[in-house]
């Protein structure tokens, strides 16, 4: 019974460096830019995206499976959301929307497809979107690219989002600060329900391996332990189980980041027409 | 949580070999605790000393992207899709405007078709009163000569009844002066056969 296994959900998650980068500092900040593992992810994410688009972006007016692959992707995020919720005044930020949606979308799939190497401690792959720094940047970057966007295209006039029209004044007191909160917690909200959701499933279903090694082991010391071969069986059809979920959950979340940033947007396109 | 980033960073100094032994987090995340050795800080997430390398590796990778889609993604596949939808239309409208003209022109056809049956329905009707009319106007013709004909054979026959009963009347004389000479031995005179015949 020694050599059993410490349960370590959580070491999936722990990032560890591959090659040494340069490191600097930036205004108290220290920036280490090494490769680690979350790095390698990302730049694996980001070749497979480049690799996709490059070969199935070939034009044809009849495609054949990749290309309908990818336009019915580039569909999701114009036919699905841009044009329904913006209109034709979205045209211009679908290069934006579309480029975060596949970005969450690949780096949620090889967190899930490829996350079955790491149940034997391997470290075969990493979930980017499994990291607050990521999600959060993500989030941030969105929030305040369609914060200063409604600046730039209204000017002040665009504060008067936190003012509901036809309000009056003693009421506006209270509302301003609530509408102003429920606004600026919204990076906060997109941060944290990505970074969540991939991280949650993650942990059961790592959770779920170590009962089917732990148990598995229990069973091989023979007698009546090797009833305990029922539940770690159990538990492996629970991983097979939930990393069908898991699936689910990567597309919709990453479908979900994109349609909110587009709700977001939408409210700056059409700032005034809207309401 | 975003707001202490600087604080533990600034604290993590220089960057540790092993940052999983480092106790860098936050220690709100009790509510999960493996067992393992790496387990004192909570949830590996909130190591804050690797953020800044992460968010910078990250706005890279996705400036990268967002240049590639922006540039050739995007422009190609929305370019595709439009483009279809534009062959599409076209084809569709190509395809009434040439169902239009074929119906126009199958419209004329009837008209033609129309305008030919009714010449020549009029060109039987007139062929046919032209026949009658010539079939009449023999009719009548052999009519008349039938008639002149047929006049002139019952004058012609009158005539010969006149002639004929005219010959019975010297056949009935000579008759007799025959058989007065046979009987008498003599032969009467024209005018006593003419009083016998009286």
């Amino acid at each position: 019974m020694a050599e059993q296994p410490a349960i370590e959900p959580m070491h999936q998650f722990l990032i560890h460096k591959i090659w040494d980068g340069p490191v600097f500092q930036l205004g108290g900040l220290t920036v280490d830019m090494s490769i680690t593992n979350s790095v390698a992810s990302m730049i694996a994410g980001a070749v497979i995206l480049v690799l996709f688009f490059a070969m199935t972006a070939k034009g044809q007016i009849v495609p054949n499976r990749a290309q309908a692959l990818a336009e019915g992707l580039y569909n999701i995020v114009d036919r699905v959301l841009v044009t329904p919720i913006i209109g034709p005044a979205g045209k211009p930020y679908i290069p934006y929307l579309f480029t975060l949606f596949m970005v969450i979308l690949v780096l949620n799939l090889m967190g899930v497809v490829l996350a079955i190497g790491n149940l034997g401690g391997l470290s075969l792959t990493f979930t980017v979107t499994s990291q607050l720094a990521v999600t959060a940047t993500l989030a941030v970057l969105t929030f305040f690219s369609v914060f200063f966007l409604g600046f730039i295209k209204h000017g002040p006039k665009f504060l008067g989002l936190f003012a509901p029209g036809g309000m009056p004044l003693p009421l506006l007191i209270f509302m301003v600060p609530i509408e102003m909160i429920s606004y600026f917690v919204r990076p906060v909200t997109l941060a944290m329900r990505l970074f969540g959701n991939m991280l949650g499933g993650h942990v059961v279903i790592s959770l779920f391996g170590s009962f089917v090694v732990a148990l598995g082991l229990v069973a091989l010391s023979g007698g009546l332990a090797s009833l305990a071969i029922v539940p770690s069986v159990l538990s492996f059809g629970m991983i097979v189980g939930l990393t069908g979920l898991e699936l689910v959950v990567a597309i919709l979340q990453a479908f979900v980041f994109t349609a909110l940033a587009t709700v977001y947007l939408n409210e700056v396109v059409n700032f005034g027409h809207g309401h | 949580m975003a707001m202490q980033t600087e604080d533990h960073t600034a604290a993590a100094g220089p960057m540790p070999a092993a940052p999983g032994h480092e106790t860098a987090a936050v220690g709100a995340h009790e509510g999960a605790t493996p067992a393992g050795e790496h387990a004192e800080g909570g949830l590996p997430q909130f190591d804050f000393s690797w953020w800044p390398g992460q968010i910078a590796w990250f706005l890279i990778i996705f400036f990268v992207v967002l240049a590639f889609m922006r540039l050739f993604a995007v422009p190609k596949v929305g370019g595709t899709i439009d483009a279809r939808e534009g062959k599409i239309a076209g084809d569709i409208a190509d395809a009434r405007r040439m169902k239009d003209e074929a119906d126009a022109q199958a419209q004329v056809a009837a008209a033609e078709a129309a305008q030919a049956r009714a010449a020549a329905q009029r060109v039987g009707a007139e062929a046919r009163a032209k026949a009658q009319a010539e079939i009449a106007a023999r009719l009548a013709e052999e009519e008349a000569k039938l008639a002149a004909t047929g006049a002139e054979a019952e004058a012609r026959i009158a005539k010969a009844r006149e002639a004929a009963m005219s010959n019975v009347a010297g056949i009935a004389a000579d008759t007799a002066a025959a058989i007065v000479q046979k009987l008498t031995g003599k032969s009467a005179t024209a005018a006593e056969l003419a009083a016998a015949k009286g």
